[in-house]
């Protein structure tokens, strides 16, 4: 097992049992960050090549961390808050620990693996590959027990929906408020909510012919609460996120997202081992180094990243090896554009990404809903630091135009 | 480990699939995603589909100005059929609960 690369500041109080093992745990924090603080960086392995994967974006995104936990499968161990007692099992993994034979997959299949034509002739040969494919490249196994705790149903209308509430989604709202409008703001990452109107749910589907938006809450422990909302006025601020960076060993258990990093210790106050490697390009890549203390490499200069249920060092084309126990990958942040996309936002690249189209800088969105669509912060191409601004003035000229109609 | 670079690590499609893949004559987000699997899994593309346009706006394979992400479909987050069971068939006009 791996060292821990999130340090606490103090002993926790709780403990969860993961596989059978002991793993301390504090109020707060998600499964993820407990895992990633004990040294628990490999969480499942992957789908052809039976390589280690573990938690990676840390926030809700990617589907490395898939875990079952109190006996639901597929649940996101960085969405998912701990508490004393949890049982979490790691997920497709032939033999929980140990060596695992289906890893050779990634020995014998070097060069790559044409799955398209892979055993499919001839038929008996076919049927035994069915076989091995259903049973190591499915996801979790049926859940413990029928949850007959149903969910909670809750429909609202109101004047506004915001979703996110990152920068630019938390200046909007509480101007949108501060304005008498009322405004409720969705947040998939639990915890954080400060007004009655703002729901930690995630948004799933935003249906612009019906005029719906559908939200949920899930979580093993809770019963599952679902929303529909039916606003006049839409503001998507879902900000942006890291697209993955092309380097050998990419996917190594340790190698984490740097958005997802950086907000995990600003919720949590972790601190890092003294070995952290930032791989990115200048912006943001040195900057958020400094923030965090450690070396920055540009991507052009590393070799790979070498380890195997854990990170060990990175190699540099020059030969050079860096040892370290963490990798933060920081590439130009894209935008966070499914929803809006959903709602019918036109986007374009700009290359990193797909940013919303707005009219103009502020201004809405043209949409095919019954609502007005608007967007703000990143998730429309306005870097970080201006977000908060950003998500001012799109909720004035919402409020304008509000006012300018009624 | 096999050195591999991975695009898509839900899928575990590497660059060398991607090379094969234009190879094979394949060059838009859509083809590749169909002969890959590149952003069928858990992520849904969050994570890679951003990273190969990218390369292919790098190869001239796609114009920058031009170029569009595949569909956004829901659900964009893990949602239970039991919390989808839980809606009427058409939910109300007015605010409130039941």
């Amino acid at each position: 097992m791996a060292s821990g690369i999130l340090l606490r500041r103090g002993d926790p109080p709780w403990t969860l049992d993961y596989d059978g093992r002991s793993i301390p745990c504090a109020p707060g924090e998600n499964v993820a960050e407990a895992l990633l603080a004990a040294g628990e960086l490999g969480t499942t392995r992957s789908l052809k090549f039976r390589r280690h994967r573990g938690p990676y974006c840390l926030s809700g995104d990617c589907g490395t961390c898939l875990a079952r936990v109190d006996g639901e499968p597929n649940v996101r161990a960085c969405l998912t808050p701990v508490h004393d007692g949890q049982k979490v099992v790691s997920q497709n993994r032939l033999v929980g620990r140990g060596p695992d034979p289906s890893a050779l997959a990634d020995k014998f299949f070097a060069k790559g693996m044409d799955h398209h034509h892979l055993m499919v002739r001839p038929r008996a040969l076919n049927e035994i590959m069915k076989e091995v494919a259903r049973n190591l490249a499915g996801l979790g196994t049926l859940p413990d027990r029928v949850d007959g705790r149903g969910a909670t149903f809750r429909h609202e209308a109101p004047d506004v929906v915001v979703i996110g509430r990152g920068q630019a989604g938390r200046a909007a709202s509480q101007e949108i408020r501060r304005r008498g409008l009322r405004c409720i703001a969705l947040e998939r990452m639990p915890g954080g909510a400060k007004h009655d109107d703002d729901f930690d749910a995630g948004v799933f589907g935003i249906y612009p012919d019906e005029g719906l938006i559908c939200a949920a809450a899930v979580e093993p422990r809770a019963t599952d609460r679902i929303f529909t909302l039916r606003p006049r006025h839409l503001v998507v601020a879902t900000g942006a996120r890291d697209p993955m960076i092309l380097i050998d060993g990419n996917d190594t258990p340790g190698v984490v997202s740097a958005r997802g990093l950086v907000a995990a210790m600003s919720r949590q106050h972790f601190r890092l081992p003294d070995d952290v490697v930032v791989i990115g390009p200048d912006d943001p890549g040195a900057r958020i180094a400094r923030g965090l203390n450690a070396r920055h490499l540009r991507p052009q200069d590393v070799e790979r990243i070498e380890g195997s249920d854990a990170v060990d060092h990175v190699r540099l084309t020059d030969g050079t090896r860096i040892d370290a126990s963490l990798v933060v990958l920081a590439p130009r942040p894209g935008p966070a554009s499914e929803l809006a996309r959903q709602a019918g936002a036109p986007v374009r690249w700009n290359g990193a990404g797909f940013e919303v189209q707005r009219e103009h800088p502020g201004g809405r969105v043209p949409s095919p809903g019954p609502w007005t669509l608007w967007a703000a912060g990143e998730v429309a191409g306005v870097p970080t630091g201006r977000s908060a601004h950003d998500g001012q003035v799109v909720a004035q000229a919402l409020c304008h135009r509000e006012g300018a109609e009624s | 480990m096999s050195h591999r670079v991975f695009v898509c690590r839900c899928e575990d499609v590497t660059t060398h699939e991607i090379e094969d893949a234009l190879d094979r004559g394949l060059s838009t987000v859509e083809e590749i995603k169909r002969y890959t699997g590149l952003g069928t899994g858990p992520c849904q593309g969050k994570e890679c589909m951003c990273t190969l346009v990218g390369l292919l706006v790098s190869r001239g394979l796609a114009d920058a100005d031009a170029v569009q992400p595949f569909t956004a479909r829901p659900p964009a987050e893990a949602v239970t059929f039991g919390a989808l069971a839980a809606v009427p068939e058409s939910p109300p006009e007015k605010g409130g609960a039941s």
